[in-house]
Parts: C-alpha cells; structure tokens; sequence
C-alpha cells in the first residue's frame, strides 16, 4: 500500500471525526436558535426530571369548648387510572364498580381514554377508606400473580390501577352539631355552618411546588402552615343534651320541626344550638336527600319566622325603657282595639278588664300590647326594635345567616296597622338567633352581646381567644331587671309549665299563626319561648321554637314544658346551685371588700 | 552558527528522554483527572445518596403527617359522645334523673376554664424568650458589643 493511499485514508477517517462533533455543535445551536425546539425540549426534560406537587396543608380542626375534636382530618385515597399502563379497562371498571361502589359504565369510559399528552391519569374515586384500599390492594396484588406472564389480549388485569392518599374530612361525633359545623365537600370546600364561614381559614393556602426527581438537585419541600383551628363556644355535652330534647318535643308535640338556642347572657356565647333535620356530616353526599328543596341547613339562623307573642317582651322592655308605661300602669282590656283601621283582639277573643303591664304579659293581651305600642309610638317603637336588631344580622359566625323582616314607617308596605300587629310579634320575622340575642339584653341588663360560635382561632402555633362583643345597650339596666321581674313573677303567677323547683326564671310564651298567601286562613301555629335564670343572675338564655306542633297549638303548653327540661340539664351541666344554696353560699361568704 | 548548533546539540536532550517526559507529563495530567474525577464521583455518589434519603424522609414526613392526623381522629372517635354513652352503659352507669341531682358545694372547687390547646398569642409575646445574643450576632457585632463594654468600664475607671 503506498504512503499516498494511506494518507488518504487517515485523512477521510479524520474527518469523519470532525465532522461528527461538527453535527452535533450544529444541532445543538439549531435546538439553542430555535425556540420552539428549545421550549419543547425543555417541557419534556422538565416532565422527566421533576414533578408538579400540590401541597394541601391540613385542614384546621374544630373543638368544642372543653377541647373535644368535633372536626378531624383522616387519610383517604384518590383512585384512578395511569392511561398508558391500563390493559383492560372492564377489569379496571367492574373492580372499582363492585368495591368503592362508582358507575360502572363511567368507570370504563374513564379508564378507556387514549392516552396522549394531555391524557394521561384519570381520576375513578376519591375519599375511598382504607379499608376500601386494602380490599384494592389485595386484588390486585392477587390479580398480578394470577395472570403476571400470561398471553393475550382479554386476560385480566387491574395494571395502571394506582391509588394516592391524602387527608380528608371526618366528623368524630358524627351528627352531633352538624348544623353549626358544616361540611367540606371533596374538593375541600366548606359548605354551611363553620365550615363555610371560616373556609379560607380553615383551608389554608394551597402550594403547588416542582419537585426534582434527581436526588442531586433535592431541595427541601417548603413548610405549608396548616389552616387555622378553631375552638367553638358550643359544649358538646349540652349540645346532644338539647338535640335529644329537640328530638323528644317534635316527636311528642308532633311538630314539622324544632330548635333550641342556649346562650350566656352575659357573653353572648352560644352553648348549643339544636334544631333539625340533622346529617351524619361524614356523608355529606346525602345531603340532598336529607335537606330536599328549600329545607334550612340551620332554622336558628337561617329561617325567620313570625315570632308571635315572645315578641311582647320586647316592646314591653321599649315602652318602659322610654317611660311610656310604668309596671303599675292599668290598661282596661275591653276585648279589641282599633289601629289604623285595624281591629285587634286578644287570642282568645276575649275582654280582660283592668289589668297593669305585669297582667298584660302574664295573660298574652294582644290588646294590651298594642296600645303599649301607640302609646310609645310608632317613631320610638322602631328606633327600639332596630336597636334589638331585628330585621338585622346579629353577625354570628355560621354561614347562611338570614336577616329577617322589620317594616318601618316610610317603607312601601308598612301601614300604621302594622304598629298595633308588630307590637305582639305579628308582621314581623325573625330568627331564633336574632330573638335569642335581643332578650339577651333584657336578661343582661340592658346590654346586648354579639352571639358567638367561635371562641379562639388556634394559628401558627398560638391560640388567640376572640374578644365577646357588645352590638348594643337597647335599654337601661333598670328597665331590664323591672321587665325581668315582671316576667319572672308573671310565669309564677301563671303556675307556667316552665317553673323549675329551685330556680327563679323569666321568660315569656309566644303562640303565632302563620300567615298563608291569603292571610291567617291556616290553624298551624308556631309555638315559643324565651326565657332565662336564675332571673338574679342570668347564666342561661333560651329558646325554644316548635314549628306547626299537632299536639296543641299554644306555646304555654308544648314550648314551656321543654323550657323547663331543658333548664333541668342546664342547671346540672353548668353546675348551676339552687337559688337557695346559692344565696347561702353568697351571704356566707359576706360582702366582698 | 557552528558554535550555536554546537551548543544546542550539547544540551539536547535524547529523543527517548523526551519521549519520557511526555508520557510523564501525560500520565499526570490523567492520574490528575482521574483523581478529580474520583473525588467528583465519590462525593456526587454520596450526595445522591444523601439526596435519595431527604426524598425518603420527606415521604415519611407526610405519612407521619398524616398517621398523626388520623391517630387524632381515631381518639376523637374512641371518645365521642356516643362511643362514651355506650361503655358507661355497658359498665352499669344510668343516667340521674333531674329529682335526684343534688347540689353539692365542695370548698375550693373551682369551676373547669374553657380549654387552652396552645399558648395564648396575648400572654405569650410579652413573655417570650429571648434569644441570647451569641446565637443571633455576628463577629463584627460582638466585636463592637465588648469594644463598648470596655470602653464604658474605662470611663468608669477615670471617674
């Protein structure tokens, strides 16, 4: 071979070298120049070397007053398919159709997809339990063994099956307090109550981080604080104490619904709360079957109602509070009273003579009331009911609160009748809250309290305890404890149902028609109480609405006697003495310096 | 020109000595590189390692995240109301009826507080511990601290 040839030769293997790397300079400036190379090729490098992870912090949990967990986070799965493994789709489908109990035909159309770019997992279910997973895990686990290896295309086979945890919603106590809790729906949304009111604080704030696959390039997973807890002013004892009481009186009374509200006074806490329909909150996907078409989730906030009689205390606590009426006043009841028009009669249609404020509340006069109301006036008798709130939200911390009805001179439909009607708690509407929070001012002394369902926001590791509020002072501190004690000596003097031996209370019974499209043409009536105790030192407020009882129609006889047992558990559950041992202890203690 | 090629000739060294310092040169360079790369491999194999156990410890992190959370819930649901109605009932323990409730005043009882589950934002802050200043300052600030100190014990001294 001559030196020429073989010259030749190592000069075209040497080139060929340069070329090569040549090539490669070249292509890499052509993906470096061209954008959409360089973008796309970045997209898939990114896709392969980290992940897109979607940080959840755990959802704050919600106690009661005594630190009982009446809203917790528990571990539940996401099942779907990973597209590109799945080998039979029926298989997939009757699986999770047997087991987690989905559509069978939704199931199969989910895990047919084709995958793609932008088709690549399918979700089947989620919120699936752990025992539902383990039953999963066993299947499929079964399924490989069985099949792993086999040959052709109908073998079965649950391949690209996959399941993530993540946390989820659970409700310890179950129904207990569902009203004032809520519930959180799959995508962590809070419906109703609590729930719904604090969602954004509760959830927290959502993170979604890319994480690298390549051990080299691990950076650390940011701190996601977890949303806010909330301890609630609600006791869970006399909570499932007043929904059982709730249960027992529409049962027996045979009414379409009932609720209880109890407050302190003093603080405008809310102790509990009871009314129904109730739901296990844990299925929150019944919801629609328990609460069918305009059924409140809450009636205590949520449904106002024309309050009837329990609605004269607070035009007696107006007409004294601006002297228009003194305890000893004598109204003489002739049976009816004209204003604007309107003729007014008592409930039972009848004349009851001479009778001072202590009567007219004692009997119910409608009559009585009314002229109460004229001779306050209608400017006076308002400005007063808007200072109690009516026809205003009290601003408690549930979702869906209603704001209720109070016409006042100068609106379209208010008529100068509506004075006389207003006045015994006819013509206007209202919630139990909203009733519950204005006789609190009476029980009080005069000053109105905000009504509170959350008593301190646990966030960051501090617990920071919400201040109560005070939304009001309607009327003097003298007014409230005259009124108080009209109250309490006209439930004495009735012998009232609601007595209780051994404690002092006031309070006053409320039977209202309810008005229909054509009037009060319907016999259904709303029955209710207001009442609190001890009437010296008010720890306790009240109320009780039953909702078209069947047994009787008056709130003296189905509202008051669940007062009564309903101040029977109270005075246990607060620790509350007997008046008498109560006094003894105070004047044992003598007079404080 | 003679004297030149002379002296070169004389202190030129032998093609094989050349031939010898190249390799020598050659094998150090890739003894160097190997050796770089030795360390290169040995450190990135023990950061990739590291790096595999933060991932792994950051799974664990949310399994215990979340065995927390349903260990708490668990309890919750061990002493809900009912679950706690029923033992008492199962041991024997029947409600008491209201007539039968007495009021029994125990001297020095007091009432059970509504529950602190975490320290009170408004009581704490005021309170809170404060780191000492050799966790926090820098050389150049502990420096300027004690050149103070001791400038003020001078000071004191001529007083």
């Amino acid at each position: 071979m001559s030196q020429k040839e073989t010259t030749w030769r190592y000069s075209f293997v040497g080139a060929l070298f340069a070329i090569l790397p040549l090539l490669i300079v070249l292509q890499v400036f052509r993906i470096q120049v061209d954008p959409r190379q360089s973008e796309k090729i970045m997209i898939e490098s990114q896709g392969w070397s980290s992940f897109k992870k979607t940080i959840q912090p755990a959802r704050g949990l919600l106690y009661d007053r005594w630190g009982n967990l009446l809203a917790g986070n528990r571990t539940v799965y996401e099942v779907g398919v990973e597209l590109q493994f799945v080998e039979n789709p029926q298989t997939i489908a009757q699986t999770v159709a047997t087991i987690l109990d989905v559509d069978y035909a939704d199931a199969y159309t989910r895990a047919s997809l084709e995958p793609s770019d932008t088709a690549v997992y399918a979700v089947l279910a989620d919120n699936v339990l752990q025992a539902d997973i383990d039953k999963l895990s066993v299947l499929i686990e079964q399924m490989s063994d069985a099949y792993s290896g086999g040959k052709g295309d109908n073998l079965p086979s649950l391949r690209g099956l996959v399941y993530t945890p993540h946390l989820g919603r659970i409700y310890p106590e179950k129904t207990l307090a569902s009203n004032i809790l809520g519930f959180v729906s799959r995508e962590n949304r809070g419906y109703f109550g609590v729930e719904e009111r604090f969602n954004e604080l509760l959830a927290g704030k959502t993170k979604t981080v890319l994480v690298p696959l390549d051990p080299n390039r691990v950076q650390e997973i940011p701190e996601v604080p977890a949303g806010a807890s909330l301890v609630l002013t609600i006791d869970r004892e006399i909570q499932r104490e007043m929904e059982a009481l709730v249960d027992s009186a529409v049962a027996e009374s045979g009414s379409a619904s009932g609720t209880i509200v109890v407050m302190r006074p003093q603080t405008g806490e809310v102790l509990a709360l009871a009314t129904m329909p109730r739901m296990d909150l844990n299925e929150f996907w019944r919801y629609g079957d328990i609460y069918p078409k305009d059924t409140p989730f809450n009636r205590a906030v949520s449904q106002a109602y024309e309050p009837g009689s329990v609605y004269k205390i607070l035009t007696m606590a107006s007409a004294l509070d601006a002297g228009a009426v003194t305890p000893e006043t004598v109204f003489v009841d002739t049976g009816q009273i004209e204003i604007g028009g309107t003729l007014i009669y008592n409930w039972n249609m009848g004349a009851w003579g001479p009778q001072d404020m202590t009567g007219c509340l004692q009997h119910s006069l409608n009559v009585c009331l009314a002229w109460v109301a004229t001779q306050l006036g209608p400017n006076d008798f308002y400005r007063y009911m808007q200072a109690f709130g009516i026809g205003h939200l009290t601003g408690v911390d549930l979702a869906g609160e209603a704001t209720g009805r109070l016409k006042a001179p100068g609106d379209n439909d208010w008529y100068a009748a509506d004075l006389g009607t207003n006045a015994f708690g006819q013509g206007v509407a209202a919630t139990p809250i909203q009733m519950a929070t204005a006789a609190s001012a009476i029980a009080n002394g005069g000053v109105m309290m905000a009504p509170q369902i959350v008593r301190s926001v646990i966030n960051s590791g501090y617990q920071h305890n919400i201040d109560q509020r005070v939304i009001g002072m309607p009327i003097k501190p003298e007014t409230a404890n005259t009124l108080s004690e009209i109250l309490a000596v006209s439930l004495e003097t009735e012998s009232s149902d609601a007595l209780i031996e051994g404690y002092r209370v006031s309070g006053k019974t409320g039977t209202a028609e309810i008005p229909t499209p054509f009037g009060y043409t319907s016999n259904a009536t709303n029955a209710s109480f207001v009442g609190w105790g001890p009437t010296d030192d008010p720890q306790f407020l009240v109320y009780v609405w039953l909702e078209k009882p069947q047994s009787s129609v008056w709130g003296s006889i189905v509202a008051a006697p669940v007062f009564r047992r309903v101040v029977e558990k109270l005075v246990v559950l607060l620790n509350i003495p007997p008046d008498a041992v109560r006094h003894r202890l105070t004047s044992s203690k003598g007079p404080q310096q | 020109m003679n004297h030149l090629e002379t002296f070169a000739q004389t202190y030129a060294q032998a093609p094989w000595r050349k031939q010898l310092q190249l390799i020598g040169l050659f094998s150090l360079v890739l003894v160097s590189i190997a050796l770089v790369a030795g360390i290169y491999l040995n450190v990135s194999a023990k950061a990739s390692a590291v790096g595999r156990d933060i991932q792994a410890m950051q799974r664990e992190t949310e399994i215990l995240d979340r065995d927390i959370e349903d260990l708490q819930s668990q309890l919750a649901i061990v002493l809900s109301y009912d679950d706690m109605e029923a033992r008492a009932h199962k041991l024997g323990f029947e409600p008491v009826p209201a007539e039968q409730t007495v009021y029994l005043n125990i001297p020095g009882y007091t009432a059970r507080p509504p529950v602190t589950l975490a320290p009170n934002i408004q009581r704490t802050l005021p309170s809170a511990p404060v780191l000492p200043a050799q966790y926090t300052e820098s050389l150049f600030d502990w420096a300027r601290r004690n050149m103070g100190s001791i400038s003020f014990s001078l000071s004191e001294v001529r007083q």
